[in-house]
């Protein structure tokens, strides 16, 4: 029950946020740690449910927003049809990349991931003809507006294609909160759990692992989509190994393994770099002491703490354990 | 033709001979610790700038430099074993790579801030270039063969003959059983990174006279370690000298025969394809994982 009512809150507090902080720029990276949390969340169900760590996801956003916007900006599709096929593109890619590199495991998976993503980047920098290079890709328009009861909605106001990220997100949540729950997402804890016992207990492994693979990196193209039609430019910059690795970083600091801790962790990724902005020069070293401390301290992420914070406080006066 | 490929294979050796020292230095780390050292590439291009600080500010001759820097590679090392991967030697084997790219970050801008942004050139003095039968062989690309040959050796005779060397080794087979032979593991921990990290400064000091040494250069360098860890098997010493001169020479091949935009993906195909049909690596026979 308390649950349900979190729920609400939170997205009561999401609906009003841009009425009562009106500011463009807090609008402006609210929309930015949104685009993070569907990443961070496809993050989630390969790391953080099966236990497989892939640096690919910068890549695959990448994939992502340059067909996304390619496709809109080329071929002359409508951006929401543009929008609906990139994830599929992305997850075509996925299952190429996916189905030889989910035959090794641990640091090996890890390792040819981060490679896949530095092919994706090297061919989004030297496929010039079509990527535009280095100095990227301009123009890519945003989603056609809508009219609703004789009210037009036009996505290229910040504060709409706000509440546009907004239902994406939620989308996404209802999504991956259905396959994590579903017979599905136990067999993948049960993978990261015991692979070989999943095994031995008849699961063809392998399939499910590529559905992970696959779903979080059309979560990760999806993202990428709305990213390029929010901003309307893109270059290969954003698709970097060290956006994997942020990605990565939001999971870990929310809590892996859990649905709320991606959305925490990538919030807080997209916010405190910038928060630290006054102390300039030593901004990204805090950063990296914190986050050398939050692991060290919180090896299991924030989210799981507040949990048993919570938890310890309810046992205290006596409640029922009920965690987040 | 031949003259070319000689030629290449000889660029390809050199430059695969700093791979391998990267990747020496992360597969004795991977093999004792089972930690993903991504800060490793960091801690090179630390030492190439110390290197270059030392000959042009304190005005020292390139070798005494170069293994002054070394040495503080070597406490830099112990230093982040001890603060740093220590108290996650428990934790999942990620939380260690997410505090690597910590490590990776507060070496990265620390360096900035001492150092300033410009790239630098190591200067070496070496200068002569001697031909071949049509092929060019700078001096400075042979004493970077000469100077890897000279620590991969080295290197091997304290891995194989000295006592500590013994106990790294227990300690990469079975840890449980050096435990219970009176093995401190703690200090093969910080005798590895030490070594490791001085390894890595190594590296650092030859990317640095060869080419440049840059605030970007250490991602590249750790990723192509871990191609080359993929290449050889994970933990493999041999495996590291092998993978390395192999990814080199393809590499430079690759560049020279095909497309240099590309060269970087053709070193990655080809490690993605030892991964699929020898998932062990190039060097090992056994699977342990």
């Amino acid at each position: 029950m308390s649950r349900v009512i979190f729920t609400v809150a939170v997205i009561i507090a999401a609906l009003a946020f841009p009425h009562v902080i009106t500011s463009n720029y807090f609008i402006h990276l609210a929309v930015l740690a949104m685009v993070w949390m569907i990443v961070a969340q496809g993050t989630n169900i390969i790391q953080g449910y099966t236990g497989y760590v892939s640096i690919a996801q910068g890549g695959f956003m990448g994939i992502g927003a340059y067909s996304s916007a390619l496709l809109s900006l080329d071929v002359g599709l409508s951006v929401w049809l543009a929008m609906l096929v990139a994830p599929l593109i992305t997850a075509a890619a996925a299952v190429i990349a996916g189905y030889p590199s989910l035959r090794v495991k641990g640091h090996y998976f890890a390792i040819v991931t981060l490679a896949m993503n530095m092919v994706i980047f090297i061919v989004l920098v030297n496929w010039i003809p079509v990527t535009g290079g280095e100095a990227g890709t301009s123009g890519i328009p945003a989603p056609e507006a809508i009219v609703l009861g004789g009210l037009e909605i036009n996505f290229e106001r910040r504060i709409n294609f706000y509440y546009l990220m907004l239902v994406a997100l939620l989308l996404v949540m209802v999504l991956v909160t259905a396959v994590v729950r579903s017979r599905v997402g136990l067999v993948l804890q049960a993978i990261r759990q015991n692979e070989t016992f999943a095994e031995a207990a008849g699961v063809a492994c392998w399939r499910y692992k590529l559905f992970a693979f696959v779903f979080s990196a059309s979560l990760a193209g999806f993202a990428g989509a709305l990213y390029a039609h929010y901003l309307s430019f893109i270059s290969p910059a954003p698709f970097s190994v060290d956006h994997s690795l942020n990605a990565i970083l939001a999971v870990i600091l929310g809590g892996s393994g859990t649905l709320v801790g991606p959305l925490v962790g990538a919030a807080l990724t997209t916010a405190l770099p910038e928060m630290l902005r006054i102390a300039e020069t030593f901004r990204l070293i805090i950063y990296g002491v914190g986050l050398v401390l939050v692991v060290i301290f919180l090896p299991r992420g924030l989210v799981p703490w507040i949990g048993d914070m919570f938890g310890k406080l309810r046992r205290g006066a006596g409640g029922s354990e009920e965690s987040l | 033709m031949l003259v070319d490929l000689i030629q290449q294979l000889f660029n390809g050796l050199v430059i695969g001979s700093i791979y391998t020292l990267v990747a020496l230095g992360l597969t004795i780390i991977f093999g004792i610790l089972g930690i993903a050292h991504f800060a490793h590439g960091s801690v090179a291009m630390f030492g190439g700038y110390l290197t270059f600080f030392f000959i042009t500010t304190l005005g020292l001759g390139l070798f005494p430099a170069m293994i002054l820097a070394m040495a503080v590679g070597a406490l830099l090392g112990v230093g982040l074993e001890r603060v740093a991967y220590y108290p996650v030697r428990d934790a999942p084997p990620i939380n260690a790579f997410i505090i690597a790219l910590g490590l990776t970050l507060i070496i990265e801008k620390s360096n900035l801030i001492i150092f300033g942004v410009d790239q630098v050139i190591i200067p070496t003095g070496f200068n002569r270039v001697f031909n071949v039968g049509g092929v060019t062989l700078p001096e400075l690309r042979i004493y970077i063969l000469v100077i890897t040959a000279v620590l991969v050796v080295g290197l091997t005779i304290l891995i194989q003959k000295t006592w500590m060397g013994r106990a790294v080794r227990a300690v990469a087979q079975n840890r449980p059983a050096a435990v219970l032979m009176g093995i401190n593991v703690n200090a093969v921990s910080m005798f590895v990174f030490g070594l490791s990290s001085a390894l890595g400064v190594a590296a650092g000091v030859l990317v640095g006279a060869l080419f440049a040494v840059a605030p970007g250069v250490s991602g590249g360098l750790v990723v192509k370690g871990f191609a080359v860890l993929i290449l050889g098997g994970l933990g493999s010493i041999p495996g590291a000298i092998v993978g390395g001169l192999v990814l080199g020479v393809s590499e430079t091949f690759a560049s020279a025969f095909i497309s240099s935009a590309y060269k970087d993906v053709i070193a990655f195909l080809l490690m993605i394809g030892v991964l699929l049909i020898k998932p062990e690596g190039l060097m090992r026979r056994s699977v342990a994982r």
